[in-house]
């Protein structure tokens, strides 16, 4: 995986990891590598990878189990609530960049809607 | 685990390095950053117990560095150091002969990830298989601090992630390493601890997610602004 | 220990081999041209077979020498020097080799000599005749030396050990170069110059204190002085490779 070295990398795995938990790649319960597998897969320090999970954990997105490993959490109404939250996202930074290009709310709304169209055609 | 006490070595009439003082902590990998000249080697030489410091000292483990340490701390110099008279069998059974830290199979195992056999001549390496050779033989240590001076140098791509990946095999919470780099974007990821040096000095030690978070620089970026022309400009 | 002197014996171990080679061709044309009677040749291969028993033990001694340079001023010195062994024992792992092998070689040299000139004697009469006349003409002289197989070990013996004497020597000249005086003027021709100094005290102090000894007893003395020589040396040369060597 590429990084963005000027940004954590912590957080680029994560909301890899998040990704993949929304697109249920990573079902809930799935087991998650242990820290070093994840280390080694990604090819970043192993104290990054742990706190990749940490920072999972304290959103309440993984459990870790002591001596067994760390899970996706189970709870389906948290993934779900992920997909809104990364969804929220993706729409404030849309919103960010078209109000840095000038564009105004409703214009931003416009282009939406044409896109959608030009979609619907094809 | 290892501590440098207002370190100096003077050749001459040149100071390699100057009043360094650093502590490095089990359980961190450390980039070891700075141009030609700035006296990574000659610190990593003096941890390693190859060359005493002209004042200050260096402790492993609460110990001065010497004859001892060196059976803990392994490190691999930046230019080929075999005996031209050896195969790559021949290097492996001279660190079984003499360090009792050092695992054949491990050496094996890695030889063969790097695409290295064992019949190898050293002087018919090429100097990117040299580069591996090193590497493989050094890692397939169980040491408590490994010190790589340019571990990258002359590696292509593909063999780059294969070291990287037995670098992190070998990082555990009681084990240190070092990595000294020109190749700082190679380092990003896999350091977690950033250690500039300048003409000999300590500028800067930074832990570099950190780093990132609060300035939003990466340790290239960092690089620039410590190096860059007219003592560096600010670029993040 | 034992690893380190292993190692430094495989380092040196090709050039032995290849003077055991030569030793050998030159063994067998003496006897080739001994037993057809083709006396001008064999005096040719005694010629030979004395100067490879000197230059080879002499080799043996200078190749040593080279290795320890190489050991400290070429990156293969890192192989030595990062192994957790101290100066004392690296150091002391080289002069054991090298000892061992001038012994060895010394005695193999010396068997040698033995067995052909038993044969040369065997062979013709008149040679044997020219010995006891020597012998005879010397003991008129009352020196007290014979040309005898005790005679020839004492000064083996000697040769062997004043040559070690004289490679600890040169070990001890190179450390100082490399160690106190690089980079600095002159460094070459003063580490010589000290070399050559150690030289002269060794053979001084074996001259002075062995002026009044019978000629028998003066070769073990002379061994017994180098011998300590290289001690001293050895232990000198250990401090300041410990103190100062930076590989």
């Amino acid at each position: 995986m590429e990084f963005d070295t000027a940004s954590p990398i912590w957080m680029q795995v994560a909301t890899r990891i998040k990704t993949e938990m929304v697109t249920r790649k990573l079902p809930p319960g799935a087991k998650l590598p242990g820290g070093r597998e994840l280390a080694l897969q990604y090819t970043i320090n192993p104290n990054t990878a742990a706190r990749v999970y940490q920072e999972l954990e304290k959103e309440s997105l993984v459990e870790m189990r002591r001596g067994m490993g760390t899970y996706v959490t189970e709870n389906p109404a948290r993934i779900e609530a992920l997909r809104t939250e990364m969804a929220q996202d993706a729409v404030r930074d849309y919103l960010r960049r078209t109000a840095s290009l000038g564009l105004s709310l409703e214009e931003a709304k416009a282009l939406i809607s044409q896109e959608e169209d030009k979609n619907a055609e094809k | 685990m290892l501590k440098s006490e207002a370190v100096t070595k003077v050749f001459g009439s040149q100071t390699a390095v100057d009043q360094v003082s650093l502590t490095l902590e089990a359980g961190h990998i450390y980039a070891m950053l700075g141009p030609n000249g700035s006296g990574k080697t000659t610190w990593m030489k003096m941890a390693a117990g190859l060359s005493k410091p002209t004042s200050g000292r260096i402790l492993f483990k609460g110990e001065p560095v010497g004859v001892k340490s060196r059976a803990s701390i392994a490190y691999m110099s930046t230019e080929p150091y075999f005996y031209p008279w050896m195969t790559l069998k021949d290097v492996g059974l001279y660190y079984q002969d003499f360090f009792a830290d050092f695992s054949m199979a491990r050496y094996q195992e890695l030889l063969k990830r790097c695409d290295l056999t064992e019949g190898l001549k050293t002087k018919a390496l090429s100097s990117g298989m040299m580069a591996k050779a090193k590497i493989a033989v050094t890692l397939a240590r169980d040491a408590s601090v490994w010190m790589l001076d340019e571990p990258f140098n002359g590696i292509d791509l593909v063999a780059r992630d294969r070291i990287k990946e037995a670098i992190i095999e070998a990082a555990a919470p009681d084990k240190v390493l070092v990595l000294s780099s020109h190749l700082v974007e190679e380092m990003e990821a896999i350091a977690d601890k950033g250690i500039f040096l300048r003409k000999g000095q300590l500028v800067k030690e930074v832990d570099i997610e950190t780093e990132r978070v609060e300035t939003g620089c990466s340790i290239a970026d960092e690089y620039r602004q410590i190096y860059g022309a007219q003592g560096g400009t600010e670029v993040c | 220990m034992l690893n380190l002197i292993k190692y430094e014996f495989r380092k040196t171990w090709m050039t032995k081999l290849i003077i055991l080679a030569i030793t050998a061709f030159a063994e067998i044309a003496f006897l080739i041209t001994l037993y057809t009677n083709k006396e001008g040749l064999n005096a040719l291969t005694i010629l030979l077979l004395v100067m490879l028993a000197f230059g080879g033990v002499l080799l043996i001694g200078i190749q040593s020498i080279s290795t320890m340079h190489q050991d400290m001023n070429t990156k293969q010195g890192y192989m030595l020097y990062m192994t957790p062994n101290s100066c004392y024992k690296i150091l002391g792992s080289k002069v054991i080799e090298n000892g061992l092998s001038l012994l060895v070689a010394g005695a193999f040299f010396f068997a040698l000599g033995a067995l052909d000139i038993t044969l040369v004697f065997g062979h013709s009469g008149e040679l044997n005749q020219l010995r006891e006349m020597v012998n005879e003409f010397m003991k008129q002289l009352s020196l007290g030396v014979q040309l005898d197989g005790q005679m020839f070990a004492g000064f083996t013996l000697s040769f062997l050990c004043s040559w070690l004497g004289t490679v600890v020597a040169a070990y001890l000249a190179d450390v100082i170069s490399t160690c106190l005086l690089s980079g600095k003027k002159y460094n070459t021709w003063v580490s010589l110059l000290f070399f050559i100094l150690l030289m002269w005290l060794t053979g001084y102090a074996q001259v002075s204190l062995t002026q009044n000894l019978p000629i028998r007893s003066v070769f073990l003395w002379h061994s017994l002085i180098s011998l300590a020589f290289a001690a001293i040396m050895y232990v000198a040369t250990a401090f300041l490779m410990d103190r100062h060597l930076s590989v």
